[in-house]
């Protein structure tokens, strides 16, 4: 399966999982702030992928739920250099370079793109 | 859930599928115009026969809720004296919930079909059931053989 096909099937499984029609669903739009995904919807979300792509994808694997309730991993609002680290291994697929220069916690929601997705998608599909 | 508005389950394998009846009586006392039942109730009957295929299988101390309903279609009514017949089978299953596809039929004619969402919660997290629901609910696991879980 090549980039353009991932990327056009990940954008139908984010467009019936929020109930959006998938010109509004581009590569850059954050799943929260843009498309106004609720926590359901990332469960959905997961149900849609592994069933479009014929992957598994292990709780938390994808959406991680941990760093909202570890002290550690955030500290004063703001995802502590444990946090990083952790982010950094759970989501390899993620881009966190600008996310490292202002790690507020009510920023971590922004790093889930339909992008990220894809990119998700594409590693799952490389190793499997 | 206030009422359980299944009548009587034919088949039903936990965590994989049920197909079920409920009966549309002149008693219901939601009847619209000419007679039809409302369609939301035929859907709320797909979504508890879904409700107990995946609790009837759920970790203890947990409680599953409709997450959503992804797409549904009433194309007909139901009206009194009808039989719906009910068809629910998992689509994916995860820790979190599962994914249902359900169809209600009346003589072979579909009046409501469904793609729908239960998701598992902590008890502590879900709301309490009403009374009336819980004993009808008790009453149906009797019949059907599944061990009360007091819940």
């Amino acid at each position: 399966m090549d980039e353009k096909e991932i990327i056009n099937k990940v954008r139908q499984c984010v467009a019936t999982a929020l109930g959006r029609d998938e010109d509004e669903v581009q590569v850059d739009k954050k799943l929260q702030s843009d498309l106004e995904a609720e926590s359901i919807d990332y469960l959905d979300i997961t149900f849609q992928l592994e069933k479009t792509f014929g992957i598994s994808i292990d709780k938390d694997e994808l959406f991680p739920q941990k760093i909202f309730q570890d002290e550690e991993l955030v500290k004063n609002g703001v995802v502590t250099e444990k946090g990083l680290r952790f982010l950094e291994e759970k989501l390899p697929f993620a881009d966190l370079s600008g996310f490292r220069k202002d790690p507020r916690m009510t920023r971590v929601p922004e790093l889930f793109t339909v992008g990220l997705l894809v990119n998700y998608v594409k590693m799952k599909l490389a190793s499997s | 859930m206030r009422y359980v508005l299944i009548d009587r389950f034919l088949e039903l394998e936990g965590g994989k599928r049920a197909k079920a009846v409920k009966c549309v009586t002149r008693g219901e006392g939601f009847l619209g115009p000419s007679d039809s039942y409302p369609p939301t109730l035929v859907l709320e009957s797909i979504l508890q026969i879904g409700g107990t295929v995946a609790r009837i299988v759920a970790t203890p101390g947990s409680r599953t809720m409709l997450g959503k309903v992804e797409r549904a279609t009433f194309p007909a009514f139901a009206r009194p004296g009808d039989r719906i017949v009910v068809d629910v089978n998992v689509i994916l299953s995860r820790p979190e919930g599962t994914m249902f596809h359900g169809v209600a039929t009346v003589d072979g004619k579909t009046v409501a079909e469904a793609d729908f969402m239960i998701v598992f919660l902590p008890m502590a997290l879900t709301p309490k059931e009403g009374p009336v629901a819980r004993e009808q609910r008790r009453l149906l696991w009797q019949s059907l053989g599944i061990p009360w879980d007091g819940q």
